[in-house]
């Protein structure tokens, strides 16, 4: 059996073209991966066997007919349960659409599949993308390959999960305060958050428009580059994806950070909450930047500190007005014998729906209620554009911000639900890049010395900057040689090979 | 209604209207913010996407030609055109909008401060005692905007289909996310016949640049109009109501009328006015309140975040002012200055269809610009009361242009009378046939062989010794009288000009 966990996307696609192995037998490998995994650590909620064969089936007769491969060609792959791909349901880990049947392809999805991966399946969320924990799953959380007993992150924590454990190579999720960078960060693996706007948001059940944006993650920064690569450029599809110069993504990553201008956002070093471990992590991150001949300098981005107020209007804002069309009336879940078609919304809804997302859509239908609306959404609004100001100025002087991706490595599940708050503050870091719409990575940083639990690495870029990002990125984990394998993986491995005894999750 | 409990009740309270005017763009191929096709029925549900249908994770992209189409519409009623603009989202559930909002626009909408003028003829003085017969007037328009139309609902098991009663309802989403123009005047209008003339003339200007088939049978123009009423020479608005359904322009005009003198009466009563929706029923001929504004939405509008807003420069808008067809007001101008006919003629062959000026001219361009009068009196008169009688629209009859002007050129020419000349038009309105072969066929060549019409009038005179009598007494009057026989003896062939020549030649 191929060690998945130890290839690479462009070592699986080159051993598929050596004929080392076929696609099938990456697929067989995947899906036995996730069968051991997957009972314990639930990163999916849908394993699409069938539509992962096929693919596998269209490679191994192009590698027979003697084609040349696309970029990504057997490469296992998974997605966010809130992309469609036809042929799955697409669920957002809600009761609501527990049923709902695809009937068209999300762009970025289809964008990857063409690109030649094959389709593991259907990845674990927050109900709608609402969460740092992906707690809030109608379906169950999803555990932490580092130690089951703590969360992936979220809102893309099946995704992250999935990746980190070695279940797929690449995964997709969806980022509108950390969604991707948070759990990335959590599960030691690279979480890269595009530029509003690259990458189309055709198909992906929207939390809050104005914020979402599709990424990969990988365990490598070169990963994450060729499956931008695949997804990103404009569709026709979304009227706010941008049309930019076709640029290759993978290619410079390994020009290194000489002359680089980094800036430290000190800011997040002293934001709420920052634990001194995180902190220390990124200023040895900062040290190695340096060793590599990039220029440190330090940067405060004062609007932030508004970051999480003003998207805790927005994002929910957005959000009722997205998650209106749930009403029972053309799909997801109808309440039974309702009375008249106010009673059937209200009872559809209120059953359909989770805590967590009632919650947000009557905080953001309160936000821009009559009379209230300039002194929320308005008020929102005009933080956001201080934030994008600071943001502009400080990328006039730096090409790239260093930042912790989270205050903290991944809590312990159920530790944050009765406290809201510390919930939300797990993303003060993430947040105010969505709010500037800018493109920011997470890379693993390290591990924490008092859990042993991955620290993340926050690197920002300008509007359409993921270039330099992705090459700092490399840079650093080239430097710093982080082995994103969690020890529940590697115990499994060792298991199945039987070299060594299972000894239990650490706890 | 009767014409006089309106006339009364505006002799004493002014009437205050303003109009809502929702346009569906159909001539536009596709919806507004999907590739889905703009067509009027077909199997319900037979043309949607996930766009239109509000699938999560399915997003609008702007059909540029519907935002051409609004801005022309602005350009074309003279209002000011936004340099910069956006969508906003208007939030209420409604099971016939798929997303439970609607892409609208809220406070930056396209097109802003413009005007139309109307021309009021004949039967609408009397519903202005402050004006003095026909009048031009000018309606201001607060905005024209674009948003995306709603599906229908279909409810099943009540009466007449209407919700209360219904079982259940079905929902077709083929309507859902057309491109809709809404349009809003200023409360400039003051009587049914203006709110009537105002609707008509921007259904003209719609038809002229082509941007919809304005049916408002099949509710692609859909009028709903604010009306109160208050005491003449008072300048506070009175309390308003808000009518709806009127489904053409009579229905318009009719429901205004009822509605006014409704409020007028009510406050005369000693009652009040509220501030309601109310409903035409215009088989009953009533409106009806249909619910209170007490209940009114917070429609909790904010800028669309799926869409970026919209940039306008001035040389954009001036291409397409550029491409402005020749628009009713113009066209009304350009009839009374190349064809000399007068302001009335030009107004009613602009006024009310698009097609009576292309005939006019048509038949003008047959039988040449010195006929025009006679061309426009033909239409005016017979054709207008024609079509009227039968229902039917010009372009439904079989009179076409060549036939008005080859009527025109055998009246002029002398080969038949103008009364001859009403019945060959009836029958070729009837048959389809060329006037010439009708009167071919029907030897209706008129006579005016001075000899022939003599004889006649010697015969004729010769019988009715005691009129020529009274007439050279000086009962002048009788010529009529001897007129009418000659012509009865020659079964109305004779060309009445020689006729009248002969007997005063005779009677002299």
């Amino acid at each position: 059996m191929i060690d998945l966990s130890r290839l690479s996307a462009t070592q699986i696609r080159d051993g598929i073209v050596d004929k080392l192995f076929t696609a099938r037998e990456v697929t067989d490998a995947a899906i036995e991966r996730i069968g051991v995994l997957d009972r314990q650590i639930h990163a999916f909620n849908q394993v699409t066997k069938q539509l992962a064969y096929a693919a596998a089936e269209r490679i191994d007769d192009a590698v027979a007919s003697g084609l040349v491969l696309p970029a990504l060609a057997g490469v296992p792959v998974a997605f966010k349960d809130n992309m469609y791909l036809t042929g799955t349901r697409t669920t957002c880990s809600s009761r609501m659409l527990e049923n709902n049947e695809s009937v068209y392809d999300c762009t970025a999805v289809h964008r990857l599949l063409e690109a030649g991966t094959i389709p593991l399946g259907k990845c674990n969320l927050d109900e709608f993308a609402f969460g740092s924990s992906t707690e809030y799953s109608a379906f169950g959380p999803t555990r932490n390959p580092w130690n089951p007993e703590a969360v992936p992150g979220g809102s893309s924590g099946g995704s992250a999960a999935a990746v980190s454990g070695g279940m797929v190579t690449l995964a997709l999720g969806s980022d509108t305060g950390g969604s991707i960078r948070q759990p990335g960060s959590f599960t030691g693996v690279v979480a890269l958050k595009p530029t509003y706007g690259r990458v189309s948001r055709y198909g992906c059940v929207a939390f809050a428009s104005s914020l979402d944006q599709i990424g990969p993650l990988a365990k490598t920064v070169e990963e994450c580059a060729l499956a931008l690569n695949a997804i990103s450029g404009k569709d026709p599809m979304d009227a706010t994806s941008v049309e930019r110069p076709a640029e290759d993504f993978a290619t410079g990553l390994a020009e290194g950070v000489a002359g680089l201008r980094v800036g430290v956002v000190t800011d997040f070093l002293e934001a709420e909450g920052c634990a001194p471990e995180v902190r220390d992590s990124i200023l040895a991150a900062t040290e190695v930047f340096a060793s590599l001949g990039a220029e440190i300098g330090e940067v405060e981005l004062p609007s932030t500190a508004y970051g999480l107020s003003a998207y805790y209007i927005i994002a929910p804002a957005e959000a009722s007005s997205n998650l209106a069309r749930f009403d029972g009336i053309r799909y997801g879940h109808r309440a039974e014998d309702a009375e008249d078609v106010i009673d059937m919304y209200m009872r559809s809804r209120s059953e359909g729906f989770g805590p967590e997302v009632l919650r947000r859509i009557m905080l953001g239908t309160y936000a821009l209620s009559a009379g209230y609306y300039e002194a929320y959404y308005g008020q929102a609004q005009k933080a956001r554009t201080l934030i994008k100001r600071d943001f502009a100025s400080a990328f006039e002087r730096f090409d790239v911000l260093l930042a912790p991706t989270s205050p903290t490595v991944a809590f312990g599940i159920g530790e944050r639900m009765d406290d809201l708050l510390s919930m939300y503050l797990s993303d003060i870091c993430t947040i105010p890049v969505n709010l500037a719409g800018n493109c920011a990575i997470s890379v693993p940083s390290g591990l924490s010395p008092s859990t042993g639990l991955p620290i993340g690495l926050q690197i920002i870029g300008d509007h359409f900057a993921e270039s330099t990002v992705l090459r700092a990125a490399a840079a650093f984990e080239a430097a710093i040689e982080f082995d994103p394998t969690p020890p529940l993986v590697q115990e499994i491995q060792y298991e199945a090979t039987g070299e060594r005894k299972r000894r239990g999750f650490r706890r | 209604m009767a014409k006089d409990r309106l006339a009364s009740a505006l002799e004493r309270w002014e009437a205050v209207i303003g109009l809502e005017i929702h346009t569906e763009l159909t001539t536009l191929a596709t919806k507004l913010f999907c590739g889905c096709p703009v067509e009027f029925g077909g199997q319900p549900n037979s043309r949607v996407c996930p766009i239109c249908l509000g699938l999560p994770g399915s997003l609008p992209v702007p059909n540029q030609a519907a935002i051409e189409a609004t801005v022309l519409a602005g350009l074309a009623t003279h209002c000011e055109i936004a340099e910069w603009s956006q969508f906003h989202r208007k939030n209420y559930f409604y099971p016939d909008m798929p997303k439970n909002y609607q892409v609208s626009q809220y406070d930056a909408p396209f097109c802003t401060d413009g005007w139309v003028e109307i021309d009021i003829e004949g039967d609408g003085g009397p519903q202005r005692p402050d004006r003095d017969g026909a009048y031009t007037t000018r309606i201001g328009i607060t905005r024209i905007h674009l948003e995306e139309d709603t599906g229908k609902m279909i409810h099943v098991g009540g009466a007449e289909g209407r919700i209360s009663g219904a079982t259940h309802s079905l929902a077709d989403f083929n309507r859902a996310g057309t491109g809709l123009i809404e349009l809003v005047t200023e409360p400039d209008i003051r009587t049914p016949e203006e709110a009537r003339r105002f609707a008509q003339k921007l259904r003209l200007i719609w038809l002229s640049l082509g941007i919809s088939d304005c049916n408002m049978e099949e509710g692609s123009m859909r009028v709903d109009a604010n009306v109160s009423v208050r005491t003449r020479g008072e300048s506070e608005f009175g309390v308003k109501a808000e009518v709806k359904n009127m489904n053409s322009f009579k229905a318009l005009h009719d429901a205004l009328a009822f509605e006014i003198v409704r409020q007028a009466e009510e406050l005369e009563s000693g009652g009040r006015v509220v501030q309601e929706t109310r409903h035409w029923d215009a088989g009953a001929k009533i409106t009806s309140s249909l619910r209170s504004k007490e209940e009114a939405h917070d429609y909790r509008y904010f800028p669309e975040p799926d869409m970026v807003p919209f940039e306008f420069t001035e040389e954009w808008i001036e291409t397409l002012r550029a491409v402005l067809p020749e628009l009713p007001d113009d066209k009304k101008k350009r009839l009374m200055t190349d064809y000399g006919i007068p302001a009335h003629d030009a107004t009613v062959l602009t006024g009310e269809d698009l097609a009576m000026a292309e005939f006019f001219e048509a038949a003008v361009t047959i039988a040449g610009a010195e006929r025009a009068k006679a061309i426009s009196n033909v239409m005016l008169n017979d054709l207008s009361m024609h079509l009227n009688a039968a229902g039917i629209s010009l372009a439904e009859s079989k009179v076409v242009p060549s036939m008005v002007a080859e009527l025109v050129a055998l009246v002029e020419d002398g080969t038949i009378s103008s009364k001859q000349a009403k019945e060959v038009f009836a029958e070729m309105a009837e048959t389809g046939d060329s006037p010439g072969a009708i009167v071919e066929l029907r030897g209706m060549k008129q006579v005016s062989d001075s000899g022939a019409i003599e004889e006649v009038v010697d015969r004729v005179l010769a019988a009715s010794p005691d009129q020529v009598e009274a007439y050279r007494g000086g009962k002048t009057g009788l010529m009529g009288f001897f007129v009418g026989q000659v012509m009865r003896e020659m079964g109305g062939q004779a060309n009445p000009k020689v006729v009248n020549e002969v007997l005063a030649e005779k009677l002299r």
